[in-house]
């Protein structure tokens, strides 16, 4: 039981907790306002530009829009034509799954070989470094428009497959060609990719490949049980975003479709070219289906988000992360 | 390269190496130079090509002869005097400079709230931050043009610049993971010197994160200077908006009878500022790519 | 905090709902400005032209300024129609529209986004069944709009090179798709490796824009759709015979030598430069329109040649001398700022001869109005004359617009250049798919 003479001490210390507590308050809201001050600008450009419009383009979604009149609501029109009417959408889906099935791996692939090249070069590196990196400067359409000539039917790299006497495809003419030429590009433009793969790769500990080696492991051997592992939280990242552009894929299309004739369609010669962004731009920009463009663009946001999270999930099972590694 | 590599090849280096293993070394040396070499002039023979054509004449552009005869450097003054080039090099230059300042004055705020204040709701910020990098632009585009035909904004290059001032996922991402590395000890002692968030951030942490606020700074105008589907999408209807990634497809598709030399010379002059720009700001680069790789 | 949310979301679809309307009211019936004094003003004409055709054209407009001294016009050319589209989408549209493309009137009048001109030929007392001719009706009006009024016209026909007909032995230009082809394979010369040196033909779709299906579908009196708009790509027999004797002609030369053949000559983009394949001396013969006359007396090409109406089916001569018309158009678009002066520079463009003649003779364009197609000098240009007939043959046509657009002819392209490349096994599926895809993507609209 306390004293008379505890008692008061004991207010005083219960008003000067409170106090405290109350500082302490109000230092936390002050803090909180100040945070969201230096976030402010973000937070409207997320509402503004991120929410507002996802919202917006789900509702277009469910009409037919033109934006000279007034949306129409249609319900699950644009959906259902989508997906058993439209002519083209599964030469898009297609044509996309190609880039995401053949180009990344290559692409992937192409990254470590030459990265792996890299590693044993003493002498020189950042000269190779800089040749290899170099070609990701290049803006891409001047790089697709470069290709263009260059993969003409009569063009310098086909000159020199005519004088080896091998076959000369049509290139960009022959829609049998005309991903694989993408392709070029795209292995052309690999630096960005074998850069994070060097950096990978030489932080792999010395000590792994000399254990492995006292063990009799080929350099085969050592590539698959010591490289790989170590390596691939960089393969995880690089599939995943080229999987993430993949879907995205416009640029270069469009620069090499309309590079023939501005009158081609997008997606020329024969919708080779036509992948899931090309229709939508193609129905959205060019008929202005704005509502048909903005349900094709939930699919494909619907789409990414599984196959994200496919991906993440599979990665539990075959990437390795060392310590301090995430 | 850690101790135990450095003390192993210092070993190595001690014990006397047999000749065979010197020629095995001196074959595999030669043998990944090779291989490096073949490389190195894959990538660049592209480079060789468009610059050959850039100097021919259009009758020789598509012949079989792959070196210029004559050299017509008047090609270049031919390119400017074709199309409005130097108007489309100012849009372009003035689309990127903007984006990079309004990608720097939005991010670094917003990137300190993220990484050295402590406050309610940060960790959700920062994972709605992420959320946006995984949305594909295409769900927004069209409600975007929307808006911006009503705003009277399309045929111009501010659909493009406005927003960047409002943040960009990646750099706030890069700019966080690059203040987290500052240690807390600094801004502690400023703030027990009495120094407001502001001022920390401005006094102690930007001149301190100069080397990602580059990376960043570089990244966009890089990012700006080859984008293509935004200006086609806002601008492409207004030739005077043009940039030059933009003009550069639309003149492909306009030229009646493809004049492939002056193609090339044009995305030769589209290529160089940036290829400059990197030569001289190698290390940023290199610096910065790798930041995102490993340390993502 | 749920409920907040919620709340944040619907207010968020109501200010979506709102702000998707569409762009300003319809104002009603036009007015017509005076000939009297009027305030300086400059009106922008849009149009797909380039290089010497823009050139020719724009001096033909300052004839505008001449009559209306108040009128500047200024014309900016290489805009194709989705460039005036996207225009009048963002509110920026030009005064005056020219398109290249008529197939998409019907789209241009089903969503307004060109005006109907019904009401300022009213107020302007143009009677439209005086001044042109009622085939110009079937590609510049849909369900009774009038959205868009014929610049000059088009028609389509043989261009053969003369000298390389004498040189191996024919003395008259064939006048069956038999004919043709004989003639063709006699045409055709190659080089020592095999490839082609003179093409006789050039029957590849997807090279030069005047060989399109839709182009030869004439010589065989093809249907596009019924009177239900359904389309009649497999009730039609005619698309099938076409079809074949294009497959013949392609497998005549080969696929493969024809593609590298058209690389050589540059591709589809040297269609109008001074290297055109039929302009060099490359292709002997040729179907075009009848602006090619113009483009080669402006390139300076030394081919001499001569023009006739395309060849038919040797089942229906009936049809020889009929071909495929239609071309130009101009219209007003929605939310010009001044629409009165719009539809008075428009109806110069359309109507008054002095010009039209002036362009035609500039363009070598076939003239739209009755007034102008007395002219002279194109009734006496033997090179030009068969085009004049063609048009005036009863039995040339344009093709059935829809609010579609050109998507129907961009369907049909792209499955010819697969057939034609032998990638359809089975024609009558192949052209069931085609047809099933434009039935759907009508439905769309």
């Amino acid at each position: 039981m306390a004293t008379t003479a505890e008692r008061p001490a004991a207010a005083l210390e219960q008003a000067s907790t409170a106090a405290r507590r109350r500082r302490r308050r109000r230092a936390a809201r002050h803090r909180q306002l100040v945070a969201l001050a230096f976030m402010s600008p973000w937070i409207i450009g997320f509402c503004a530009f991120y929410v507002y419009p996802m919202i917006s383009s789900l509702y277009f979604s469910f009409t037919k829009y033109d934006i000279l009149s007034q949306p129409k609501w249609v319900g699950l029109a644009n959906y259902r034509f989508m997906f058993t009417s439209d002519p083209l959408f599964w030469v898009a889906i297609r044509n996309t799954l190609w880039i995401i099935a053949i180009m990344v791996p290559l692409q992937v692939l192409f990254g470590i070989v030459t990265a792996t090249v890299l590693t044993r070069i003493k002498r020189g590196l950042p000269f190779y470094r800089t040749v290899f990196f170099l070609p990701t400067m290049v803006p891409l359409v001047a790089a697709a428009l470069g290709f263009i000539y260059i993969l003409n039917p009569a063009g310098p790299v086909n000159r020199v497959l005519g004088v080896l006497h091998l076959p000369e495809p049509l290139w960009f003419v022959d829609p049998r060609w005309t991903k694989p030429g993408l392709t070029l590009i795209g292995l052309w433009g690999i630096g960005q990719v074998m850069i994070i793969f060097l950096a990978s790769l030489l932080d792999v500990p010395r000590q792994l490949y000399e254990a492995a080696e006292l063990e009799g492991a080929r350099p085969w051997q050592q590539f698959r049980y010591v490289t790989l592992p170590m390596i691939s939280p960089v393969i995880f990242f690089s599939v995943l975003i080229g999987m993430i552009q993949g879907f995205q894929y416009f640029t270069q299309a469009f620069v090499v479709s309309k590079a023939g004739d501005r009158t081609n369609e997008v997606g020329y010669p024969q919708d080779s070219l036509l992948f899931y962004t090309s229709r939508l731009y193609q129905q959205g920009f060019e008929g202005f289906h704005m509502g048909y463009a903005a349900a094709m663009s939930w699919v494909m946001f619907v789409v990414i988000m599984a196959c994200t999270v496919v991906l993440i999930r599979s990665s539990r099972r075959w990437v390795h992360y060392q310590g301090g590694f995430r | 390269m850690s101790a135990t590599t450095a003390a192993g090849a210092a070993a190595r280096a001690r014990r006397p190496v047999p000749p065979e293993i010197r020629r095995r070394r001196l074959l595999l040396s030669v043998a990944n130079h090779s291989v490096a070499i073949a490389l190195s002039i894959a990538f660049l023979l592209p480079f060789l090509f468009i610059l050959a054509t850039s100097l021919m004449t259009n009758q020789q552009a598509l012949s079989p002869n792959i070196w210029p005869h004559p050299f017509v450097w008047s090609n270049y003054k031919t390119v400017f005097e074709s199309f409005p080039f130097v108007r489309y090099t100012l849009n372009t230059v003035t689309y990127a400079g903007l984006a990079t300042v309004g990608v720097l004055l939005s991010c670094v705020p917003v990137a300190y709230a993220l990484s050295r204040l402590q406050w309610r709701g940060r960790q959700a910020a920062f994972i709605l931050v992420l959320s946006t990098l995984m949305l594909p632009p295409q769900v927004t585009i069209v409600p975007l043009y929307v808006i911006f035909v009503r705003l009277g904004w399309i045929g111009s290059l501010k659909p493009l610049i406005i927003p960047l001032f409002f943040g960009d996922a990646f750099t706030i991402f890069l700019l966080r993971q690059f203040f987290m590395t500052i240690p807390q000890e600094l801004s502690d002692a400023a703030r027990v010197d009495g120094a407001s968030e502001l001022q920390i951030l401005l006094r102690v942490i930007v001149p301190l994160a100069k080397p990602a606020l580059a990376a960043v700074a570089l990244f966009q105008f890089l990012y700006s200077w080859n984008d293509f589907f935004s200006p086609l999408l806002y601008a492409g209807n207004n030739p005077d908006s043009w940039t030059l990634a933009v003009a550069l497809q639309q003149f492909t598709t306009l030229s009646r009878g493809v004049l492939w030399n002056l193609q090339m010379a044009a995305s030769l002059l589209f290529m160089l500022p940036v290829i400059v720009i990197f030569f001289f700001a190698q290390k940023v680069f290199v610096e910065g790519v790798t930041l995102t790789g490993v340390k993502g | 905090m749920r409920r907040r949310l919620i709340g944040l979301l619907a207010l968020a679809l109501l200010a979506a709902a709102c702000t998707a309307g569409g762009g300003g009211s319809d104002k009603p019936a036009a007015t017509v400005d005076p000939n009297a004094n009027h305030a300086p003003l400059t009106l922008t004409v849009w149009s797909d032209f380039s290089a010497r055709e823009l050139g020719v054209v724009t001096a033909g407009l300052k004839m505008a300024t001449q009559k209306y001294p108040w009128m500047t016009v200024k014309h900016v050319g290489s805009k194709n129609d989705q460039d005036i589209q996207r225009a009048v989408n963002g509110g920026t549209p030009p005064d005056v529209a020219i398109s290249f493309t008529p197939d998409n009137a019907a789209r241009y009048c089903d969503t307004g986004a060109w005006q109907d001109l019904n009401p300022y030929l009213q107020s302007s007392k143009v009677d439209k069944a005086k001044v042109w001719p009622e085939g110009v009706f079937s590609y510049t009006s849909f369900e009774g709009k009038q959205c868009a009024l014929p610049m000059l016209t088009d028609a389509y026909g043989l261009y053969y090179n003369t000298d390389l007909l004498k040189k191996h032995g024919i003395s008259a230009p064939p006048k069956t798709t038999a004919e043709l082809a004989d003639m063709a394979k006699k045409l055709t010369e190659y080089n020592p490796d095999g490839s082609i040196k003179v093409a006789g033909f050039m029957p590849l779709v997807g090279f030069y824009g005047s060989t399109t299906a839709n182009t030869l579908s004439h010589a065989y009196g093809a249907k596009w759709y019924d009177e239900n708009l359904k389309p009649t790509l497999t009730s039609d027999p005619n698309w099938t015979k076409m079809f074949t004797w294009q497959k013949a002609m392609v497998d005549a030369v080969g696929y493969d030598k024809l593609q590298r053949f058209a690389a050589k000559l540059g591709g589809a983009n040297s269609e109008f430069s001074a290297q055109n394949g039929f302009e060099t001396g490359k292709i002997a013969m040729m179907m075009d329109g009848e602006w090619r006359n113009a483009f080669i007396e402006g390139d300076k090409s030394k081919v001499n040649y001569a023009t006739a109406p395309f060849p038919v089916d040797p089942d229906q001569p009936g049809l020889y001398g009929s071909g495929q018309i239609g071309g130009t158009i101009g219209g007003v678009p929605k939310g010009v700022k001044h629409p009165a002066e719009s539809w008075l520079l428009l109806q110069f463009m359309t109507t008054d001869n002095t010009y039209l003649t002036t362009i035609a003779h500039g363009l070598k364009n076939v003239p739209s109005t009755f007034e102008s197609l007395k002219d002279q000098q194109l009734q006496n240009d033997p090179r030009f004359k068969p085009f004049l007939d063609v048009f005036a043959n009863q039995q040339s046509t344009f093709k059935p617009i829809t609010p579609i657009g050109q998507t129907d002819t961009d369907l049909m392209d792209t499955f010819t250049q697969k057939w034609q490349a032998g990638k359809v096994p089975d024609l009558q599926a192949g052209l069931k798919q085609v047809e099933d895809q434009i039935a759907k993507q009508l439905q769309l609209g």
